[in-house]
C-alpha cells in the first residue's frame, strides 16, 4: 500500500451529493483519524470534492469569530459551503467575494443530520477562488465525464443485495475497488441509473443552451455574471420540480431500501422548501448591507 | 445445526474419533447462540477442540501435496516442495528463524520459517524436502511458511533451480509501478548519494530513456560498485515503494554488467491534464541555498546549515482529474510566464507586504480551481513542468459528443 497520499477531488454535481447519506470511515482499524468518505449513489467515494458553480449568497452567521456561508448552484441545483476559523484562507476570500460569481471550491463533504432525522450534505472549504465562465463549461463536462464513467461500472453490478457474511464486508471496506464502491452504493441506495443519466444529460443540455446563446454576450460584456444567476435559480427551480415529479419513482425503490434510505427521501423532498426560506432570509440581509 | 453436527461427526470420524453428537451440538450452540460467533469459525473451533482431545495436529489430516512452485495459486494450501535455497534475509522480526528465496525448476518464491516451528535452520545452496508447508498470499505474490508441523529434508541431489532472475521481466524505468517486483533494467547511473546507513553500500539514482528512478545496494550484496556515468545491465532487481515513490533494491541474487554502449537517460514526457486543486507550502518567493539549491526552511538548509540564500520563484502544485492526482512543480521561467510575475516584482511584492507568502497568495488566486493541460518530464512524483496551458474552452461539439455516450 501507498503511504500517504492526497486524496483525490471526486466531481459530483450537487444533486448527487444531496442525495447521499452514506458515510464511513476507512481503514482496518477505524479510529478517529482514519479518513472519512461519503459514498454517492453512483459510488463515488469521497473525501474530496472539486466543484465550479455559481456563488449565489454568502453570509457570515459566526458570532465573534467569522463563520462565512455561501451557496454554490450547477446546472442540477445548489449546496452550501462553509469556511470558518480553520479555513482561513477560503473565509477571507469569500468575504471579500461579490455574489453573483463563478465559484471554485476544493473542500470535504461534510454530513449533518438534523433532529428531525434529515441528512444534509455541506462542504467544508478547503480552498476557494473566482473563476470564469469557461472554467465552470470545463467543470460541467468534466463532472459529467466522471459521473457518467460511474454510472458505466454501476451498470455493470448487481442490484440484488449480495450475502453479507462477515468477511466480504470486511474486504468491501479494507481495499475497495471503484467496482466494489459501486456495488455498495448500488445495495445502500438501490440507485436509479437513469435517474443520474438524465441528470447528466439535463447538465449537459443546460451548458449546451449556455454556450449557444451566451457566447456572444460573454465575449462583450462583464454583465453575463448577473445573467447567469438566474439561469442558475431557475436551473434550481427545476430541481425542485423534478423533485416532485420524484416520488413515483423514489417510491419504486423504498420497500427494498432500508430505513434511513425513506429519512433520506423525506430530506430530498425537503429541500426546496428550505432552500427557497434561506433564499428570502439572506436576500433581505443582503439588502441592507 | 444438525447438518453442521454431522458434518463435524463426519470429520473426526476421519479420524477415527468418536464423540456423541449432543455433546458436538452442545459446543456449537454455545458458540453460534450465547456468543454470536459466525458458523464458519464455530465449526472450526469444535472441529479442532476434539481434534486437540484426542491429540491430533488439526493440520496434518489434511495431507500436503507435493507441488510444483509454479503450482502455487492460492494461500492456505498445504504442500510438500523440493528446493534450493536461493537466498536468505535478515528476518525482521524475532518471531521468524530464517526467511529468504527458495526455487525449484519452475520458479522461485519467499519462504518463511518461524522461530516456534522449532526446525533446523536451512543453508544457502543446499536443497532440501520441505514437508507440510502452508502457502500464503500478500498482494498477489505468493509465499510458504513452515510452522511445527512442517519437516525438513536434506536432499543428497540438488534440485535444478532456476535462478530467481528468470523470474524478473526486463523493464523500462517508467514501467514500474508496484513495489516487490523483479525487474532487469538497462541505465545509466546519474547520480551517486552518499549512504546514509551502514547497510548501504551505494545509493543513487539510475536512468533510462523513460525516466530515472532511485537505487539501493546493499552492503550484504556484495556486489561490485557503479560508477556515476556509466551504463549497466542490472539484473533482477526488487522495486519497493514508499510514499507512493519507487525505488529499485539491489541485493544478494542481483547482477551487475557493465556494459560498453552509452545509455541515453531521457525523461519521457508526460501529459497530464485537470484542475489545478493545491498550491502547496514553498511555492512562490523561496530561498535556496547556494551550494545544494535546496530550498531553505527558515534560512537553514537540511545540510549546510545556517547559509545567505539566493531567491527564486516557483510553483508546487496539485493537479487533479478526478481519477488521480498529480504533483506539479514548475520552475522559475514558466512561473514567471504563467502568472505575469518577474522574480523581481514577486520580491518588490513581498517587500511591500514584509511578508512573502502574499506571492503565493497571489499565485493561489490565478491558478486555484482552473483546468490546466502540463507536459514534463516525471521525476518521482512530479511532473516537472516544461509547457503548462489553461484548458481550451468546452464547444458544443464536445458537448454532443459525450451526450451520444449516454446509453439511454
Amino acid at each position: 500500500m501507498a503511504g500517504f497520499s492526497r486524496e483525490v477531488a471526486r466531481r459530483i454535481f450537487t444533486e448527487e451529493l444531496k442525495s447521499s447519506n452514506y458515510s464511513f470511515r476507512d481503514g482496518e482499524d477505524q479510529h478517529q483519524y482514519a479518513p472519512q468518505y461519503l459514498l454517492t449513489p453512483t459510488g463515488a467515494k469521497c473525501n474530496r470534492v472539486f466543484m465550479v458553480g455559481i456563488l449565489t449568497e454568502k453570509d457570515d452567521i459566526g458570532g465573534d469569530t467569522e463563520y462565512w456561508r455561501g451557496r454554490v448552484v450547477d446546472p442540477t441545483g445548489s449546496i452550501l459551503i462553509y469556511a470558518g476559523q480553520y479555513q482561513p484562507e477560503a473565509a477571507q476570500i469569500l468575504a471579500n467575494m461579490e455574489a453573483p460569481a463563478y465559484v471554485a471550491v476544493v473542500g470535504k463533504p461534510n454530513l449533518y443530520q438534523t433532529e428531525d432525522g434529515n441528512i444534509i450534505i455541506s462542504l467544508r472549504a478547503e480552498a476557494i477562488q473566482r473563476v470564469d465562465e469557461e472554467t465552470r463549461n470545463q467543470w460541467i463536462i468534466d463532472t459529467a465525464r466522471r459521473t457518467l464513467e460511474r454510472l458505466q461500472v454501476l451498470s455493470s453490478t448487481s442490484p440484488a443485495t449480495i450475502s453479507d457474511d462477515f468477511a466480504t464486508a470486511d474486504k468491501v471496506s479494507a481495499a475497495a475497488t471503484p467496482a466494489q464502491d459501486a456495488q455498495r452504493a448500488r445495495e445502500h441506495y438501490q440507485t436509479d441509473i437513469d435517474h443520474y443519466r438524465q441528470m447528466v444529460i439535463r447538465a449537459l443540455t443546460s451548458l449546451e443552451g449556455d454556450l449557444a446563446e451566451g457566447r456572444s454576450k460573454a465575449k462583450d460584456a462583464p454583465a453575463t455574471p448577473t445573467a447567469k444567476p438566474e439561469s442558475g435559480i431557475g436551473e434550481s427551480r427545476i430541481e425542485s420540480e423534478a423533485g416532485i415529479e420524484e416520488p413515483p419513482a423514489a417510491e419504486k425503490v423504498t420497500p427494498a431500501a432500508k430505513r434511513p434510505r425513506s429519512k433520506k427521501i423525506e430530506s430530498l423532498d425537503a429541500w426546496p422548501e428550505q432552500d427557497s426560506d434561506e433564499e428570502v432570509e439572506t436576500f433581505h440581509i443582503g439588502k441592507k448591507s | 445445526m444438525k447438518e453442521l453436527v454431522d458434518q463435524i461427526s463426519a470429520r473426526l470420524k476421519e479420524q477415527k474419533i468418536q464423540v456423541p453428537d449432543a455433546e458436538i451440538e452442545s459446543r456449537l450452540k454455545k458458540l453460534i447462540e450465547e456468543f454470536r460467533v459466525p458458523e464458519s469459525e464455530a465449526r472450526r473451533s469444535v472441529l479442532n477442540y476434539f481434534f486437540k482431545e484426542h491429540g491430533v495436529m488439526p493440520q496434518v489430516r489434511a495431507s500436503a501435496e507435493k507441488a510444483v512452485i509454479s503450482a502455487i495459486k492460492e494461500p492456505g494450501k498445504w504442500v510438500d516442495l523440493q528446493v534450493k535455497v536461493l537466498d536468505l534475509w535478515e528476518p525482521a522480526t524475532e518471531a521468524i528463524s530464517q526467511t529468504g528465496l527458495v526455487g525449484d525448476g519452475t520458479g522461485s518464491m519467499k519462504f518463511v520459517k518461524w522461530t516456534k516451528a522449532g526446525l533446523p535452520n536451512l543453508e544457502l545452496g543446499k536443497s532440501y524436502l520441505l514437508k507440510n508447508v502452508v502457502t500464503d498470499e500478500f498482494q498477489g505474490r505468493f509465499s510458504v511458511k513452515l510452522n511445527r508441523t512442517s519437516q525438513i529434508e536434506l536432499l543428497e541431489t540438488e534440485v535444478e533451480a532456476k535462478p530467481a532472475s528468470l523470474a524478473a521481466q526486463p523493464l523500462k524505468i517508467v514501467e514500474i509501478a508496484e513495489p516487490g517486483r523483479w525487474v532487469d533494467l538497462t541505465v545509466k547511473v546519474t547520480q551517486l548519494w552518499e549512504a546514509n546507513s551502514d547497510a548501504i553500500s551505494q545509493s543513487g539514482l539510475i536512468g533510462d530513456d523513460t525516466g530515472t528512478i532511485k537505487f539501493v545496494k546493499w552492503v550484504k550484496a556484495e556486489l561490485p560498485n557503479l560508477e556515476e556515468g556509466k551504463s549497466y545491465r542490472l539484473k533482477n532487481l526488487v522495486t519497493d515503494e514508499f510514499q507512493g515513490r519507487f525505488s529499485v533494491k539491489l541485493n544478494r541474487t542481483s547482477q551487475i554488467e557493465p556494459l560498453d554502449v552509452d545509455i541515453e537517460v531521457g525523461s519521457q514526457s508526460v501529459e497530464f491534464t485537470g484542475a489545478l486543486v493545491d498550491v502547496q507550502k514553498g511555492s512562490g518567493l523561496i530561498k535556496r541555498c547556494p551550494i545544494c539549491k535546496r530550498s531553505l526552511a527558515k534560512g537553514v538548509c537540511s545540510d549546510h546549515g545556517k547559509v545567505e540564500g539566493t531567491y527564486d520563484l516557483r510553483i508546487k502544485a496539485v493537479i487533479d482529474d478526478g481519477r488521480r492526482v498529480q504533483d506539479v512543480l514548475i520552475n522559475r521561467e514558466t512561473t514567471e510566464r504563467l502568472v505575469g510575475l518577474t522574480l523581481d516584482a514577486a520580491k518588490q511584492m513581498a517587500m511591500e507586504a514584509l511578508d512573502h507568502e502574499v506571492v503565493r497568495s497571489m499565485i493561489e488566486g490565478k491558478l486555484v480551481g482552473r483546468y490546466f493541460s502540463v507536459t514534463g518530464p516525471r521525476v518521482d512524483r512530479y511532473i516537472l513542468v516544461e509547457s503548462i496551458n489553461e484548458a481550451p474552452p468546452v464547444t458544443v461539439s464536445q458537448i454532443n459528443e459525450l451526450m451520444s455516450t449516454v446509453e439511454v
